[in-house]
């Protein structure tokens, strides 16, 4: 389990005191993927060089097992710094060294002897589906593959913590997915806990089980993917299944907005909705997708000829939350962003 | 009484088989005083290249006061020409080793006029690295050594054999003008011989020796820094 209380981050300038993190309180459970996302400046990468302990934060604490590590330095902070493996974006290997060199980089400067370092770096490979580039210059990889080293090397010393900070971004769709579901398979194999720092709203949605919103320093919004998806209040949740639902047509009644509330709500429900209950329902638009834990959706309809009490009672029922949309909601016009 | 001409002065020649006689020990000095200087240059330069380049600001210590004074130093000590500095220095070469002239001579304001020079040209060669090789280094647990050897000076070794092999033809150049402070060398031949008695002949010979000398550091340096590059 690993524990961050009360974060703050600021720094001294000539013009000023500038907060960048203000009490950042999180949990991430061991099995877990904890995604962190934000605009630009929202104090994503300041957060990411707190938990990797690049940075000494200005006030709290950083709970690794229960043990700060945050007010450490030195030769303990080196010594306790295996504890948490980082993955960066862009893979940062260094060029000059072969795959296998890159990957035995955290066991060679803990003086770890050369044949159970080799032993750790042909597992380590294997792991990772890289054991014929052992050899291979980073130069000679594909982004994916040369991501995939930099998990290798993140996981070398054993860490409880596996941080990534933007890991996937620049990659293209295929490495993406592979890399996330290589971070899906350590999550349960090892039983490591995650955290994510993206802006990718897609990564979060595949892989994360919880996720913070981070804000002008603050964490704005948190809770399991599934439940802010499945508010209707969520802007997290809008951002994470965002839609662009047509405007309500002439002759319906109202606007519904209905999201997934169960894992496994019956894929045939608005067929029932219509066939069974006599309702006349316009789809204006919606996301279906799969999740590790189940089905996550957000959809909506026109309907006519069926009081909304009724239809609400019954979607719920069917494990979907129903509201009624008058008016304008601004998590649905706000820019996602794209870049840092 | 017979005033010497031109003609006269031409008539001094060394002739083509007396060359070798007289170029190959001056080649082996003009080398013992680049070599000599090299390895001063290459180690007192380059920790203040490493020290340039850590104590900035994404550096591993930090220290902008530190800093200022090393690049201060480094600018100070660039802004002389060579011969000004040699002959700006020579009490301080005369309280070092003794002398003012010869080769022990000619290695102090050598490599002094050596050290920022390289100091800089390592501070541009890790400037050029990635970022994320401090972080790297760090977050894998290195010590402040192991950062410095395996994440800057090792993967900047490419740049670093380019910028010795600059640094070799400054000093090849250099120990030509302290040739002049009769350090010896294939400089003290072109000044004494090809200046002084216009000795045609060893002129043109230094010359050559001077340009193939260039040709061949360039090359080999080249050679190295491609070696050492991974794809």
């Amino acid at each position: 389990m690993i524990e961050i209380r009360d974060l703050h981050k600021h720094y001294d300038t000539a013009e000023g005191r500038i907060s960048v993190l203000r009490g950042i309180d999180l949990q991430v459970p061991s099995r877990s993927i904890t995604a962190v996302v934000g605009p630009s400046g929202a104090g994503k990468s300041t957060l990411s060089h707190c938990i990797s302990l690049l940075e000494k934060p200005s006030n709290g604490q950083i709970l690794v097992d229960g043990k700060d590590l945050s007010a450490l330095s030195g030769k303990a902070l080196r010594a306790e710094r295996r504890a948490i493996g980082t993955i960066f974006q862009n893979s940062a290997l260094l060029r000059r060294m072969t795959v296998a060199e890159n990957i035995a980089l955290p066991l060679r400067n803990l003086g770890v002897v050369h044949h159970q370092m080799q032993d750790r770096v042909a597992e380590l490979l294997d792991r990772v589906g890289l054991a014929d580039k052992a050899n291979a210059y980073p130069g000679q990889l594909s982004g994916g593959q040369r991501q995939r080293v930099g998990i290798a090397r993140a996981l070398a010393l054993r860490p409880r913590l596996l941080l990534s900070d933007e890991s996937t971004s620049g990659l293209d769709p295929e490495s993406t997915a592979q890399v996330l579901e290589l971070l899906d398979s350590l999550r349960s194999d090892l039983g490591l806990a995650i955290i994510l720092i993206t802006h990718e709203m897609d990564v979060v949605r595949h892989v994360a089980d919880q996720v913070a919103q981070l804000d002008h320093g603050r964490i704005a919004e948190y809770g399991q993917v599934r439940e802010l998806v499945s508010s209707p209040v969520s802007q997290t949740g809008a951002k994470l299944l965002p839609l662009r639902p047509e405007p309500l047509p002439v002759g319906f009644d109202y606007e519904l907005a209905v999201a997934y509330r169960q894992r496994n709500v019956d894929p045939t429900w608005l067929t029932r909705l219509a066939v069974e209950h006599n309702a006349r329902v316009a789809l204006l638009g919606g996301s279906v997708e799969s999740h590790h834990e189940g089905t996550l959706g957000r959809v909506r309809l026109g309907v006519a000829g069926l009081d909304a009490a009724e239809v609400i009672s019954l979607l719920d029922s069917w494990g979907l939350t129903a509201t009624v949309r008058d008016g304008w909601e601004p998590a649905e016009t706000e820019r996602i962003e794209v870049a840092v | 009484m017979r005033i010497p001409t031109e003609s006269a002065a031409v008539g001094t020649d060394t002739p083509l088989a007396e060359l070798p006689a007289l170029l190959l020990p001056a080649y082996g000095q003009t080398w013992a005083m680049v070599g000599i200087v090299m390895v001063l240059v290459i180690s007192l330069g380059g920790a203040m290249g490493v020290a340039l380049y850590n104590t900035d600001r994404h550096g591993l210590f930090p220290q902008a006061r530190i800093h200022a004074v090393l690049s201060w130093v480094a600018n100070m000590g660039r802004s002389l020409p060579f011969l000004v500095l040699m002959a700006a220095i020579i009490p301080f070469t005369k309280w070092v080793t003794g002398t003012t002239i010869g080769i022990a001579a000619a290695v102090v304001p050598m490599t002094l006029a050596g050290i920022p020079f390289f100091a800089r040209l390592v501070q541009n060669a890790l400037n050029d690295l990635p970022r994320e090789n401090l972080a790297v280094g760090l977050v894998t647990g290195g010590s402040p050594t192991q950062v410095i050897s395996t994440t800057q000076i090792r993967e900047a070794l490419p740049a670093l054999a380019s910028a010795i092999t600059l640094n070799t033809i400054s000093m090849i150049e250099y120990s030509a003008i302290a040739g002049t402070i009769g350090a010896g060398g294939i400089g003290y031949l072109a000044v004494t011989y090809g200046y002084q008695r216009f000795d045609m002949n060893v002129m043109l010979a230094t010359i050559v020796v001077l340009i193939l000398t260039v040709q061949i550091v360039q090359f080999l340096g080249d050679r190295i820094a491609r070696a050492l590059a991974r794809p």
